[in-house]
């Protein structure tokens, strides 16, 4: 009796989430979403929800990493080449139905560098200072232009990130409430906001932007922090996307019937930094070889990177050949084969032969704990490559947040640590940032090429296109042949994706639902 | 008993304060968290300036001293990662907490009275060995490979339940929409069931097993034979007499119980994505944002301490030897 109440208990509760119907994709994510203050927002998984959607930018990147067209329909760059100009299309609006005006995208980027409003996000730490924002002003109703200190050949594309808001509502928001009330420019509201669970948004009607025409009427963006929840809620048709699958369920999804893994090389750059840090390059033997360049050559040789992508990652992958995503790499440039043979060869004749226990110096990898998939198994096989050709390594494990940031951001990691750096695939400039000076606060590692960074400001200055290529690609050249890393991989991202839809996942982590189609049967 | 309130009230006060110094030490001590809140590729001038807006250039007695002096105004200071009142923002999401636990503390105790007073009264039968290992396997299961267990069979296998997520009853009902809040139960209800029987099943076992042992010893007592004797029925020794004082040991884990599940929801909030504290807290350690952490941690101290009052108020009343003072 017992028995069959409980049963009955059950089958009362009979009422399975619903499975979306043919108009509202659902895309699950597992970090939670954080404020939505266009200002504010600095993680990918906000921005997926925000970029595009709930706030159009002036331009837009498509996947295959070119600057479109957004709310501006055209843009110049001055004489000098330090002010860029906006043409504004007519008839823009707000949610709220304020029109859309060179005055709110002013406002939109004033409001975001006011230290009154002491804003952290992107717009402040990554976009103002990379292209060296001074200042912005209204030309007319539709135009307004932003000064920058120096011309940046990419500083359209870093302004992709600036979510453009009306000056109306925002002003009459305090900070606590624009974090919750979103009210954009772009072809979707908010329509439910409940944190850490969900993000409904609705499809604005008649929006005049091209984005306008098609896409889903409602999209609702789930927060499910738990891989094995992601997959299980993919598998019984309630989520169409998943990112972020973990390698031990993509089986299951696969076998389910339901649903496949799609994995795309990602824009993350996975390598192993050596360092050059004067004081690091004194403390052990190990650290003093790898100053030299020949040693750090033959490292290359030593580390099969496709088999440590087919055992760890369970994917096929090409080395990367340098600090740049494809296409804006240097296509002429192969990547380093394995070859530990080579490796020793070369090792003997830079000067440091095996000893009588067979090691020739001994070295010490550091390595973040969870910052990225594999990282630690990462660790201990390179260990293994580098201990085959005499280079014992002991591999430290370190806690990301408190001990191995603080250590890189201070330049004290080393003297060999795995990194991990997202990339884009709109300009090489963005991946080359890492290097752009020997001060740049980026270049963890100390490297201090000369040459590299002689031409990295004639790049920068270089307003002919093809003419700024042909130097990116000396550049490159530089970096393979006096590399600063041992050069591994892009990391691969695995999409869960529902069989009822069809979708390409995109090289740079964002999810754009308008590519995102319904298969028709 | 005013005067027992005043004094237990103001020890809290030294509890909470030395909970915010632990808190605040242990998540200084951690490193810079300025990191945390800038993308990577920042440049130093951003993180210098990132760091300044955000006070942690300050010494940290100082920084220290003003969360305190901001505490005393009743102002917990903004969360760094959602930009609003912390304090907003952790009772925000309490209610789903408050949902999930008083659900999951619900079926500890219920449920565990029955199995406690029945595996006492059929002592060394089949039963009683039935409801013991079930109590032992029960405390043996880690509630995350439980939670992901149930997911499998009960959400995905046999489609009875919800997989994950949350339908809110407590905050439309705070926000004064009845309607929707009554509109939302029967739902709330299926979401709710297997998190908080992720949560519940330890406690549930812990509770049957020290009903029994209770139970046990109280039967042997010389009252509950002269009750008896004076052939009074079964049922009514139990419920009368037996159980009466059986219970006191389980009300004291009660205030307890509440601190135990309030810590359990961390796992269980992460696996069935539900939007509580737990998680909330949980990320915010992970990004570091002081406010927000030290914000629930007073306020699960204040809410520990305040059930233990409650439990030792309530303790007096059911056993008058127990005096407060």
């Amino acid at each position: 009796m017992k028995y069959l109440l409980v049963a009955a208990l059950f089958l009362g509760a009979v009422a399975l989430a619903q499975a979306p119907d043919a108009n509202t994709l659902v895309i699950a994510q597992s970090r939670s979403t954080s404020t939505l203050d266009p200002a504010a927002i600095s993680d990918a998984a906000t921005f997926n929800i925000t970029r595009g959607l709930v706030f159009a930018s002036l331009v837009d990147i498509d996947a295959d990493g070119k600057v479109t067209p957004s709310l501006a329909e055209s843009y110049s760059v001055s004489e000098t080449g330090t002010e860029v100009s906006f043409k504004l299309r007519e008839g823009l609006q707000c949610h709220d139905g304020e029109p859309l005006t060179a005055e709110d995208v002013v406002y939109t980027i004033k409001r975001a560098a006011d230290p009154a409003n002491a804003f952290t996000g992107n717009i402040v730490n990554f976009v103002f200072p990379n292209i060296g924002y001074v200042d912005a002003r209204v030309d007319s109703e539709l135009e307004l232009t932003v000064v920058m200190s120096r011309y940046n050949p990419a500083a359209v594309a870093f302004m992709a990130d600036i979510l453009v808001h009306c000056k109306d509502a925002y002003e009459k928001m305090s900070l606590d409430q624009a974090a919750n009330n979103p009210i954009g420019s772009g072809p979707y509201r908010v329509v439910e906001y409940v944190r850490g669970d969900r993000v409904v948004l609705e499809k604005v009607a008649d929006y005049p932007l091209e984005k306008g025409q098609g896409g889903w009427q409602r999209l609702v963006w789930r927060t499910i922090p738990e891989a094995s929840t992601q997959a299980a809620e993919l598998i019984a048709g309630n989520v169409d996307i998943v990112a972020g699958v973990v390698s031990d369920h993509v089986a299951a999804i696969n076998n389910s019937g339901t649903a496949t893994v799609k994995p795309v090389m990602g824009t993350r750059r996975i390598s192993i930094w050596f360092s050059f840090n004067e004081k690091m390059a004194q403390s052990s033997p190990g650290a003093a070889a790898i100053q030299s360049v020949d040693v750090r050559r033959a490292i290359q040789y030593a580390i099969d990177v496709p088999s440590i992508c087919a055992n760890l990652l369970g994917v096929e992958c090409k080395r990367m050949t340098t600090l740049v995503n494809p296409p804006n790499d240097n296509p002429a440039l192969e990547p380093y084969p394995y070859d530990p043979a080579l490796a020793e060869k070369m090792l003997d004749d830079a000067g440091y032969p095996r000893g009588a226990d067979g090691v020739r110096f001994t070295l010490n990898l550091q390595t973040p704990n969870g910052l990225f998939a594999n990282d630690v198994n990462l660790a201990l096989t390179v260990a293994q490559y580098l201990e085959d050709v005499g280079i014992p390594t002991a591999v430290e494990v370190m806690e990301t947040a408190s001990v191995f940031t603080p250590l890189l951001q201070s330049h004290e990691a080393g003297p060999l640590f795995i990194n991990s750096i997202g990339g884009g695939t709109w300009s090489p400039i963005r991946d080359m940032g890492l290097y752009a000076s020997f001060k740049a606060n980026n270049n963890y590692n100390d490297w201090n090429n000369p040459e590299w960074f002689e031409l990295y400001e004639k790049m920068l200055a270089e307003r002919d296109p093809e003419a700024r290529q042909a130097i990116v690609n000396d550049m490159l050249v530089i970096f393979y042949n006096d590399p600063p890393w041992i050069l591994l991989y892009f990391l691969p991202s695995f999409y869960g994706v529902s069989d009822r839809i069809d979708w390409t996942p995109r090289r740079d982590d964002r999810i754009d639902p308008f590519t995102v189609h319904l298969v028709v049967n | 008993m005013l005067a027992y309130i005043t004094k237990r009230l103001s020890q809290s006060l030294i509890v909470i304060l030395g909970v915010t110094l632990i808190t605040f030490l242990a998540l200084h001590l951690g490193g810079d968290p300025t990191y945390l809140f800038i993308g990577e590729m920042a440049s130093e001038e951003a993180i210098a300036a990132t760091r300044a807006k955000l006070g942690f250039d300050r010494p940290l007695y100082e920084q220290y001293l003003s969360f305190l002096g901001g505490l005393a105004r009743g102002d917990f200071g903004n969360s760094l990662t959602y930009r609003e009142p912390a304090l907003g923002v952790v009772l925000g999401q309490f209610p789903a907490t408050l949902e999930l636990t008083v659900f999951a503390m619900l079926f500890a105790t219920v449920l565990a009275i029955p199995f406690g007073v029945f595996a006492a009264l059929k002592r060394g039968t089949t039963v009683d060995g039935g409801i013991m290992i079930f109590a032992m396997i029960g405390q043996s299961m880690p509630s995350f490979w439980l939670g992901i267990m149930l997911i499998l069979f009960v959400g995905l296998g046999l489609r009875w339940l919800p997989i994950s997520g949350h339908v809110a009853v407590i905050q439309p009902f705070l926000a004064g929409d009845l309607a929707t809040a009554l509109k939302n139960v029967p739902s709330a209800v299926k979401y709710l069931l297997m998190p908080s029987v992720t949560i519940a099943l330890f406690s549930l076992s812990r509770n049957a097993r020290l009903i029994r042992s209770s139970m046990l010893e109280v039967l042997s007592q010389d009252y509950v034979r002269t009750a008896r004797a004076k052939g009074l029925a079964v049922p009514a020794v139990v419920v009368r007499h037996a159980l009466r004082n059986a219970w006191l040991p389980v009300v004291t884990m009660f205030g307890l119980e509440f601190g135990f599940l309030l810590s359990g929801v961390v796992v269980v909030e992460t696996i069935f994505s539900w939007p509580g504290v737990g998680r909330l807290v949980f990320n915010a350690i992970n990004q570091r944002d002081i406010p927000l952490v030290q914000t629930a941690v007073v306020i699960f101290a204040l809410v520990f301490v305040l059930l233990n009052l409650i439990v030792d108020l309530f303790y007096a009343r059911l056993d008058p030897r127990v005096r407060l003072g």
